[in-house]
C-alpha cells in the first residue's frame, strides 16, 4: 500500500513536470503587472493603458503593513512579468514570504521585474537607530510618500521606465499615457495647493505615521500619532499626554485611517474638542476613492471642509 | 524499483532545467549582461559620489581649521566697546558652528565605516522561550519528560541566521539550545541548516540539508511559533516533536490559475524516530527503503474576501525503521510494553503516517491586525509494525511482529479581538502508536498577550484525562510561556 502510494506520487510528479510545458513568451498578450498597493495599481494602469493587466494585492481597505498572505495571490504573482512595490521596507510583513511562495524568479529583488517605486525619493524620518525600543520602525525611512502627489510623480517615472524597459516597442504609447496623466496630476496638484492654502498651519494627529509627506507638501502641521510607537498600541499614559498636548497646542483634527479601531481616536477627539475624520491612505480605502486622484480629492476636500466647519 | 524511480526523478528534473529553448536562454543572458553593465556603471557612479564626499569632508576639515584659527586670533586693541561685543558674539557663534560641523563630519565618517563593516552580515535574530509551569502530578504518573510540581523550562534559546548564497539559492540555520530535563544544562544543537533554491524553472523549489520537512500544518512550525504552549500530543507522539529530517524536499507550485502546492521529500529519519541505523562499522549497507519518504499536497479557497479555507493531505513512509540499539521507551524512560505480555519490550520496524489537515481563517481585510478567528484541525493515522520481544523475568513467548493502526487528532480555535489580545482552546485526542487501546484526551484553554511584535506572554491550562490503559494521568497543569525576539525577524510563509 505504501509502495503503491510512492509510485503514484512519483507518476503524478513526473507527469506534472513533463506537462510543465514551454515557458510563456515574455510579450504574449498584455503585460502582467502585480502591485502591492492600490495607488501603484492605479498609476500603472494610467501609464500602461490597454497594454497592461494589473492586479493589486491590497484592495484599499487594508493596513499597508497588514495585507494578508493569501495563497490565492501566489498563482497571480507566479505569472507576473513585473512586480511594483512601494519600497522603503513598507511591505516587509507580507511580500518576502509571497515572493518565496510564488516561485517567479523574474520578479525577485535585483531582477528586471522587481520595480521599487521609491527609487529617487529621499525618505523622511530615517531612524538613527532601528532598535526595537523605537517600535516597528522603518529602517529606511517613512514609506508613506505616496500621499504626497509630487513624490507620486517619481513613482510614476519609475513605473514608466520599467514598462519601457520591458516592452520598448510600446515606448511611444507609454510616453503618451504618462504625459497625459502627469498633465492631469499637475493640474490637480495646483488645485489642491490652492484649496489647502487657507488652512495652512492647521495641526492634526493620526493613528499611524502615514501623513508627514502630505503635511509638508501642503503646509499643514503633523502633530503626532495616537500609536505609542509604530506598530504599538497607545498606553493610557500616552493617550493622556497626547490629549494634554493637543489641548495646549489647539490641534484641530484627529485623523483616523479606516483600518484602525474608532474607539480611542473618538475619545481623543471628544476630550480635546478636535474633529474626528476618517480618511483613506490608499485608493479604495473608503467609498468613491477608486483612483489616486479621487482619493487625494477626498482627502483635501475633507480636510478643508472640516476646518471650515469649525470656524 | 526504488532506485529506478530515484534515477527517473533525477533525469526528469535535470532535463526540465534545460526545458527553455536556446534562443530564450541567449535572450536572458543578453538581458542579464546588460543589467550587469548597468550595475557596473552604477557602482562607478557610486564610487565617484564617495570620492566627491571624501573631497567635501576634506574641504570641511580645512574650513574648520581656518575658522578655528580665526577664533584663536587675539582681539584688535582700542576697538570701540560695541564693536568688541559684536565680534565676541560672532566668534562664539563661529566656535559653536565649528563644533557642530566637527560632530557632523565625525558622524558621517563613522556611518560610512559602519555600513562597510556590516554589509556582509547575514540577518541574525535570537528567540528566547521560557515556560513556567505547575503540574498536579509527578512525571512518573504523567509520562512527561519534565518534573511535576513547580518547573521552569528554558525550552528554547534559538539563534536564526539567514542570507542569500548567490543568485540561485539562499541559506539559513537555526541553532537551538534547550535545557536538559535532568541536568538543567543547555545543550546546543543544529535544529535546521539548509539551502533553498530561488530560481529553479517549472515552479520548483528544492530544499536540502537539515530542516523541518513539510508534513501537515503544524509539524514544521517551531515550538515558540505555535498558537499554544505545547505541541499537540498526536504530533509529539506520532512524529516525535518537530518534523526534523536530514534530506531533501522538492516543492512544486502547479502551473494553474488556482493554488495547488505539492511537496515530496526523502530523508534520514523524520522527527525523533531514526531510520535504519544498524552497525555501519561492520560494513552494513542501507537500502533505499531504509530512508524516510514524506509528502504533502495542499490548496486554498477564498470563500469570501475575509474567509479562506486551506485543506491539505500528508503522508510519511519509513519502510525500514530500527530504533537505535534499544527498545521503545516513554519520555520518562519507562519501557513501552504490551500489558497482555508483562515485561515485553517493543522495537519499531516499519512506520507510516497519513494525515489530513484543514484550516479555516476569518481575517477581515479592513482590520485583520485587530480581529481574526482561526480554526485548525488535523487528523492522523499511524500504521506501525513492531517486534515484540520477551525479557528475562517476564512472560515467556516467542518474539512476534505486531501491526498497530492508531488514530489521533487535534483541533484548536483562536479568537483575536485586539492587536494585543487573543484567546483559544485546544483539544487533543490520540491512541498510542504502539497500543491503540491506550487513549489520551487533553483540553487546553489559553490566552495570549502580544505585548509587541517581539514580546509575548501566554497563559494556558491543560487538563489531561486519566488513561485507563496505561494508568498514566489525569493531570492538571498551568503554563506561563514567555517568548521574545531580538534582532532580525521575518514573516515566513507558514505564519500566514
Amino acid at each position: 500500500m505504501k509502495l503503491k502510494l510512492i509510485y503514484l506520487l512519483s507518476i503524478v510528479t513526473i507527469a506534472g513536470v513533463l506537462l510543465c510545458g514551454e515557458p510563456i513568451p515574455a510579450h504574449a498578450a498584455k503585460i502582467k503587472v502585480v502591485t502591492t498597493l492600490t495607488d501603484l495599481a492605479d498609476l500603472t494602469r494610467e501609464v500602461g493603458g490597454d497594454l497592461v493587466e494589473v492586479h493589486s494585492l491590497a484592495t484599499g481597505i487594508e493596513d499597508t503593513h497588514g495585507v494578508p498572505m493569501k495563497p490565492s495571490f501566489v498563482p497571480i504573482m507566479n505569472k507576473a512579468d513585473l512586480l511594483v512595490l512601494v519600497g522603503f521596507d513598507c511591505e516587509h510583513a507580507f511580500l518576502p514570504a509571497l515572493l518565496e511562495a510564488s516561485k517567479n524568479p523574474r520578479i525577485l529583488l535585483g531582477k528586471p521585474g522587481y520595480i521599487d517605486a521609491s527609487i529617487g525619493i529621499v525618505p523622511k524620518d530615517v531612524p538613527k537607530s532601528t532598535d526595537h525600543y523605537q517600535g516597528d520602525v522603518h529602517p529606511y525611512g517613512n514609506p508613506h510618500y505616496m500621499l504626497d502627489p509630487v513624490l507620486a510623480k517619481t513613482a510614476i517615472g519609475n513605473i514608466y521606465k520599467a514598462l519601457v524597459e520591458f516592452a520598448p516597442q510600446h515606448q511611444a504609447e507609454f510616453t503618451r499615457n504618462r504625459d497625459a496623466y502627469l498633465a492631469r496630476l499637475d493640474a490637480k496638484i495646483a488645485e489642491w495647493k490652492k484649496d489647502l492654502l487657507p488652512i495652512k498651519g492647521v495641526k492634526f494627529v493620526s493613528y499611524h505615521e502615514h501623513w508627514p509627506y502630505f503635511a509638508e507638501r501642503f503646509g499643514l502641521v503633523y502633530f503626532g500619532t495616537i500609536e505609542l510607537k509604530p506598530g504599538i498600541d497607545p498606553t493610557p499614559r500616552h493617550i493622556e499626554e497626547l490629549i494634554a498636548s493637543m489641548k495646549a497646542e489647539h490641534v484641530q483634527i484627529v485623523l483616523r485611517e479606516p483600518q484602525f479601531p474608532e474607539k480611542v481616536p473618538s475619545r481623543i477627539a471628544e476630550q480635546t474638542g478636535a474633529t474626528l475624520v476618517t480618511l483613506p491612505i490608499m485608493p479604495g480605502g473608503i467609498p468613491n476613492t477608486e483612483t489616486y486622484i479621487k482619493m487625494m480629492d477626498a482627502i483635501v476636500q475633507t480636510m478643508v471642509a472640516t476646518v471650515q466647519a469649525r470656524k | 524499483m526504488r532506485t529506478i524511480i530515484a534515477l527517473v526523478f533525477v533525469f526528469v528534473f535535470s532535463s526540465c532545467a534545460f526545458a527553455q529553448t536556446v534562443e530564450e536562454r541567449l535572450q536572458e543572458l543578453e538581458k542579464t549582461m546588460k543589467k550587469q553593465e548597468q550595475t557596473i556603471q552604477e557602482l562607478k557612479t557610486l564610487q565617484k559620489t564617495v570620492k566627491q564626499q571624501e573631497q567635501t569632508i576634506s574641504e570641511q576639515r580645512r574650513l574648520i581649521e581656518i575658522l578655528s584659527a580665526k577664533v584663536q586670533k587675539p582681539q584688535p586693541p582700542a576697538a570701540p566697546p560695541a564693536a568688541t561685543a559684536v565680534e565676541t558674539a560672532s566668534a562664539e557663534q563661529v566656535q559653536q558652528e565649528v563644533e557642530e560641523l566637527k560632530e557632523q563630519v565625525g558622524s558621517v565618517a563613522q556611518a560610512q565605516k559602519k555600513q562597510i563593516l556590516s554589509v556582509f552580515n547575514p540577518a541574525i535574530g535570537l528567540v528566547g522561550e521560557t515556560v513556567f509551569s505547575y503540574s498536579g502530578k509527578g512525571s512518573k504518573a504523567t509520562g512527561s519528560d519534565r518534573p511535576g510540581g513547580w518547573d521552569v523550562n528554558q525550552r528554547s534559546v534559538e539563534l536564526n541566521l539567514a542570507a542569500t548564497i548567490d543568485p540561485f539559492a539562499k541559506g539559513y540555520a537555526v541553532i537551538n539550545a534547550s535545557a536538559d530535563p535532568i541536568t538543567g544544562e543547555a545543550t546546543a544543537s543544529v535544529e535546521e541548516a539548509a539551502l533553498q533554491t530561488t530560481s529553479l524553472p517549472c515552479n520548483l523549489e528544492l530544499k536540502a540539508g537539515r530542516f523541518f520537512g513539510e508534513f501537515g500544518r503544524l509539524a514544521y512550525i517551531h515550538d515558540h511559533e505555535l498558537p499554544f504552549v505545547n505541541r499537540p500530543l498526536v504530533l509529539d507522539q506520532y512524529i516525535g516533536g518537530e518534523s526534523r529530517t536530514d534530506g531533501a524536499q522538492l516543492n512544486w507550485l502547479l502551473p494553474t490559475e488556482h493554488y495547488y502546492s505539492l511537496t515530496v521529500g526523502v530523508g534520514d529519519g523524520f522527527g525523533s524516530v531514526p531510520n535504519d541505523v544498524g552497525d555501519f562499522n561492520n560494513g552494513n549497507f542501507r537500502n533505499f527503503g531504509g530512508l524516510s519518504f514524506f509528502g504533502r499536497g495542499s490548496t486554498s479557497f477564498d470563500l469570501t474576501p475575509d474567509l479562506s479555507l486551506e485543506p491539505g493531505i500528508s503522508g510519511l513512509a519509513n519502510p525500514n525503521t530500527l530504533d537505535r540499539g534499544g527498545v521503545l521507551a516513554l519520555p520518562n524512560n519507562t519501557p513501552v510494553t504490551l500489558p497482555e505480555f508483562p515485561g515485553s519490550t517493543l522495537a519499531l520496524r516499519e512506520r507510516s503516517l497519513e494525515g489530513v489537515d484543514l484550516t479555516l481563517s476569518w481575517k477581515p481585510l479592513r482590520n485583520n491586525q485587530f480581529n481574526s478567528i482561526i480554526w485548525g484541525t488535523e487528523l492522523l493515522h499511524s500504521g506501525n509494525r513492531y517486534d515484540v520481544m520477551p525479557t528475562p523475568g517476564g512472560a515467556l513467548f516467542s518474539p512476534f511482529s505486531r501491526d498497530v493502526d492508531s488514530y489521533g487528532m487535534y483541533s484548536y480555535i483562536v479568537y483575536k479581538w485586539s492587536r494585543e489580545w487573543s484567546a483559544g482552546f485546544l483539544f487533543d485526542g490520540l491512541e498510542d502508536a504502539a497500543n491503540n487501546a491506550n487513549r489520551t484526551f487533553a483540553y487546553s484553554p489559553f490566552i495570549t498577550w502580544t505585548i509587541s511584535h517581539w514580546n509575548q506572554l501566554r497563559l494556558q491550562y491543560t487538563h489531561t484525562d486519566h488513561n485507563t490503559e496505561s494508568g498514566l494521568r489525569p493531570d492538571d497543569a498551568v503554563y506561563l510561556q514567555w517568548d521574545w525576539i531580538i534582532g532580525s525577524h521575518s514573516h515566513g510563509w507558514q505564519q500566514r
